[in-house]
This record gives C-alpha cells, structure tokens and sequence, in this order.
C-alpha cells in the first residue's frame, strides 16, 4: 500500500472525488476541475490511464449502474484499500504541510527582529 | 454528415511510432489549410478539405481494445471532448477537437502518464525485436539451401533486411528511451 504513495494529482483527485461517492469518468473530470478551482484539467489519456491502474491495484473497483441513468457510462467506486490509501496521503501531505509553515513562521520571525 | 459528396484527398509521409507528436503536428497544420485527417495507414493519408473548420488532433497507443473495451475506451474520450476520427493497425487511435485559439488540449496531462505511454510503445518494440531474431535464425537453420545456392541473391539481402528491421527497432527503442530519461529528469 506505502509504494502508492506519493500519489499523483490525479490519482489523488480520482479517490478524493470517488471518497464522496461512486462517479463515471465523465463526473471525476468535471469534479477535478470544480474542486481545483479550474487548475488541475484530466486529460482523457491520463484519466483512462490512471482508472486502469487504480483498478489494478485495487484502489477503485467497478460499480453498478443505477437504473435509469446512462447505462453507457461505466462507474467506479472507491475501495477500502483506496480509502487506506488516501487516508495515508492525506497524514503525509499534513506533516508536509506542517513541516513547510512552520518553516515559513519561523523565517518571518526572525526577520522581524 | 456534413457533405454527402465528400471528395478524399490523399497525403503522403511516414511517421515513426517514437516520433508520433510529429505526425499530430503534421495532422494539425494541415487541418489549419482546411484539410482534415480522416483515416490512415502506414504512409498514405486520406483527408477530407473544409475551410470552414480547423481542428486539434491527437494520437493515443492503446493494445488490444476491442468490442466493449474498445468502446468504453471510446466514451471516456468523447466525454471528454474528443471526437474519435479513426483507428490504425488496432493500435493507434485518432482523436481531434475543434481548434481554439490559444489553447493546446492534451490527452495526457502528467508526466506518469506519458511515461506510461512511452513504455508500452517501448515494450512493443522490445518483443518485435525478439519475434524479428527469432524468425531470423529459424530462416538461417531451415533455408540453408539460399545460403549455400543463392547465397547473394537471396542469403545476403535477406538477412540485410533482417537486421536493418533489428537496427530499426532498437533505434526506435532508444529514441523512447531518451524521452522517458527527458520526462523522468523533470520529476
């Protein structure tokens, strides 16, 4: 599980956005964009890619079509070792965090003095 | 169908397989002069000619895509926003999207990605390389008969071809290489 991380941008929105719920290709792409505020773009290449291997590796799996809704688009749901996974992300990119503004405070600090 | 009495225009040029942004490259400048990819092979390119559109075209490696994968494959990209134009040898995929100014849409937006790409181009060539000595040396054992009787017509150029197709594809291979070393030293 430890040799997913770090996760790629992409890997990281895919779960992030699969954690809320089951989605479609079509859904990640839109919610990537909407939760970045425009910044990090899908491309389809990178999106079919990175489907392929979370499923591989199982971090996502297949998910049933709900009745009435476009059966054509196939959805994919997250799963616990992908919700492990993203949960391990996440403790790593806070300590990152923690570590990169405490460095920022104290430089600050200092030249106040 | 925007003309039912559409005319095909026929293009010439080789595109490598390890050089393929050139060929998008090629597809685009000629679909800025009004003349759109429609369908191609290994040298011979059929495009139809419109003034009024210009579009973005670009190239995807997928293997074995067929049936319900393939068309699975086909729905993500198109929900993306890319039209799918055609596919050759089973392997490369066409896609375009109308041209906008200033913007270069890609199908691959990281680096993991496009090195993933670049590797199962890589990987082809590797087992052609083998298939190629292997072939090579069973026709070496079983056609002795050319190597003896028609040694010059036929012993020697074959097996000239033979490893000029070896030279080639490791050429090919190193080519990826270098651009995998190039994407992997921006990490």
């Amino acid at each position: 599980m430890k040799e997913m991380l770090p996760l790629t941008e992409a890997f990281y929105y895919i779960l992030i956005v699969l954690y809320e719920e089951p989605s479609h290709g079509y859904g990640i792409m839109q919610d990537t964009e909407k939760m970045s505020n425009g910044r990090v773009k899908i491309g389809a290449g990178t999106l079919y890619t990175a489907l392929n291997t979370l499923l591989n590796k199982g971090l996502i799996d297949h998910y049933p079509v709900p009745e009435g809704t476009d059966s054509r688009r196939k959805m994919y749901a997250i799963t616990e070792t992908g919700e492990q996974v993203l949960e391990a992300e996440v403790t790593r990119l806070e300590e990152l965090l923690q570590v990169g503004r405490q460095a920022l405070i104290t430089r600050k600090g200092e030249a106040v003095e | 169908m925007r003309q039912l009495n559409e005319q095909l225009e026929k293009r010439h040029r080789l595109v490598m397989a390890w050089n393929y942004e050139k060929g998008e490259q090629w597809l685009n400048e000629l679909s800025g002069q009004g003349l759109h990819f429609k369908k191609g092979g290994l040298i011979s390119n059929s495009f139809v000619r419109d003034e009024s559109v210009r579009y973005t075209y670009r190239m995807d490696y997928q293997m074995g895509k067929e049936g319900e994968k393939l068309q699975e494959y086909l729905d993500l990209y198109q929900d993306a926003g890319w039209e799918y134009v055609s596919s050759f040898g089973l392997t490369w995929h066409y896609f375009r999207k109308e041209w906008q100014p200033g913007e270069e849409p890609q199908l691959y937006t990281d680096r993991e990605s496009l090195v993933m790409l670049y590797k199962r181009l890589q990987q082809v060539f590797s087992i052609m390389m083998v298939v190629n000595l292997i072939l090579m040396f069973v026709n070496i054992i079983n056609l002795n008969t050319f190597f003896t009787e028609g040694l010059w017509t036929l012993g020697i150029p074959l097996l000239i071809l033979y490893l000029s197709l070896f030279a080639l594809l490791g050429f090919g291979c190193w080519k990826i290489q270098q651009k995998v070393k190039k994407l992997k030293l921006h990490i």
